[in-house]
């Protein structure tokens, strides 16, 4: 069992991404608040790890991943996350006429056909999923991706949903603080 | 059934994969050790065996998903799954809606509460004022979070959330804004033995 003091000390040794965006100082009371769910700014880390900062990018790109999650920032009208994702993507070396074009609502070229049906599948993860059917999936098999990166490509859009919310809450609570 | 016609209830359901869930015959080592750790069902769940297929990916959000849910102070369990629930009559699951209404119901003896947020969704069920509070709060996150500001916390202050309690809730319906689309964009849910 540990301590609240130590807990803190290892939650804020720790990169944590949620902090940053925030804007969370060590110490601060939103600070000490996390720092009681220890496992859980943990968790959020490293399932953001594996998701962006993949071992094995396994059929879908660091640079795919970044344009997803961008995406999704920009759909939820998250600030802080659509300048975190475009860091990102920039850090890829994605061309910004690519970048750019992921941005806008309606996609198309130079978005190759393989992003275009990957980007759709952005969006109707995140603003319609209960009209979701299974002709979407055969879509981005028609693209050449796997059933293992149609489910990672899933799991990053719907990380993206709990990001957005988890740092808005956040956001609340420090300014309430 | 598709899930946009099938309506909310808190009976059993199945869940069909619209993609090839790996085979626990010829499962890696490592992928059995990550199904375990997720749920003790794991194994036999075309969901789980769906998500498997990437396995760290699984590995961190089932580590997340259950100290969100199974933490032990903080936001009491049933009040996690009356999140959840919310978060999913919203979203439209009524696979999560069925799981997570039955887990409600077992730690609270409160059927009212289920039968009402199904029945007249969130906005006009009749709650009494703390869970009435803990759903509004769930429904605004859900629908537009980025609009949200801290005097959207006061109703649940007002009614004694604590600042731990409110976290708590944070965590589970945003995981929930996550459980849901992975359980409506990748197989649709189906009436038991049917």
């Amino acid at each position: 069992m540990m301590s609240d003091t130590k807990a803190s000390v290892v939650a804020n040794a720790a990169p944590d991404l949620l902090n940053d965006l925030a804007g969370i100082e060590a110490g601060s009371p939103i600070a000490l608040l996390r720092a009681r769910r220890p496992e859980i700014s943990g968790f959020i880390q490293a399932s953001y790890d594996a998701l962006l900062e993949p071992v094995d990018e396994a059929g879908v790109s660091r640079s795919e991943r970044g344009l997803i999650a961008l995406r999704v920032a920009i759909l939820e009208t998250s600030v802080p996350l659509v300048e975190h994702y475009r860091a990102y993507v920039a850090q890829q070396h994605t061309p910004s006429e690519i970048v750019a074009a992921a941005e806008k609502e309606e996609l198309a070229a130079p978005l190759s056909p393989r992003l275009v049906a990957v980007l759709e599948h952005v969006d109707r993860l995140t603003k319609e999923p209960r009209v979701a059917t299974p002709e979407d999936l055969m879509g981005l098999k028609a693209q050449g991706l796997s059933d293992a990166a149609i489910v990672t490509i899933s799991q990053l859009i719907a990380f993206l949903s709990f990001q957005v919310r988890a740092l808005v809450g956040l956001q609340l609570l420090a300014e309430g603080l | 059934m598709s899930a946009a016609k099938m309506g909310f209830t808190t009976n059993e359901l199945d869940w069909s994969s619209w993609l090839k869930p790996v085979d626990v015959e010829k499962a890696t080592p490592e992928q059995i050790t990550v199904l375990e750790e997720s749920n003790s069902r794991a194994k036999t769940s075309p969901y789980y065996l769906t998500l498997v297929h990437d396995t760290e990916v699984l590995r961190q959000r089932s580590r997340l998903f259950n100290a969100v849910m199974y933490g032990r102070d903080g936001l009491s369990r049933p009040e996690r799954e009356l999140s959840t629930v919310a978060v999913s009559r919203i979203n439209g699951c009524p696979y999560c809606a069925s799981v997570h209404s039955r887990l409600f119901i077992q730690l609270s003896k409160k059927p009212e509460i289920i039968e009402t947020i199904f029945d007249k969704g969130v906005d006009d069920a009749d709650l009494p004022v703390r869970e009435r509070a803990l759903v509004d709060y769930a429904a605004k996150l859900t629908r537009h979070a980025t609009a949200m500001t801290p005097a959207d916390l006061e109703p649940l202050r007002a009614v004694g959330f604590s600042d731990l309690e409110i976290l708590d809730a944070t965590y589970a319906i945003a995981m929930f804004a996550w459980a849901n689309r992975l359980m409506q964009t990748l197989g649709e849910p189906v009436g038991k033995n049917g």
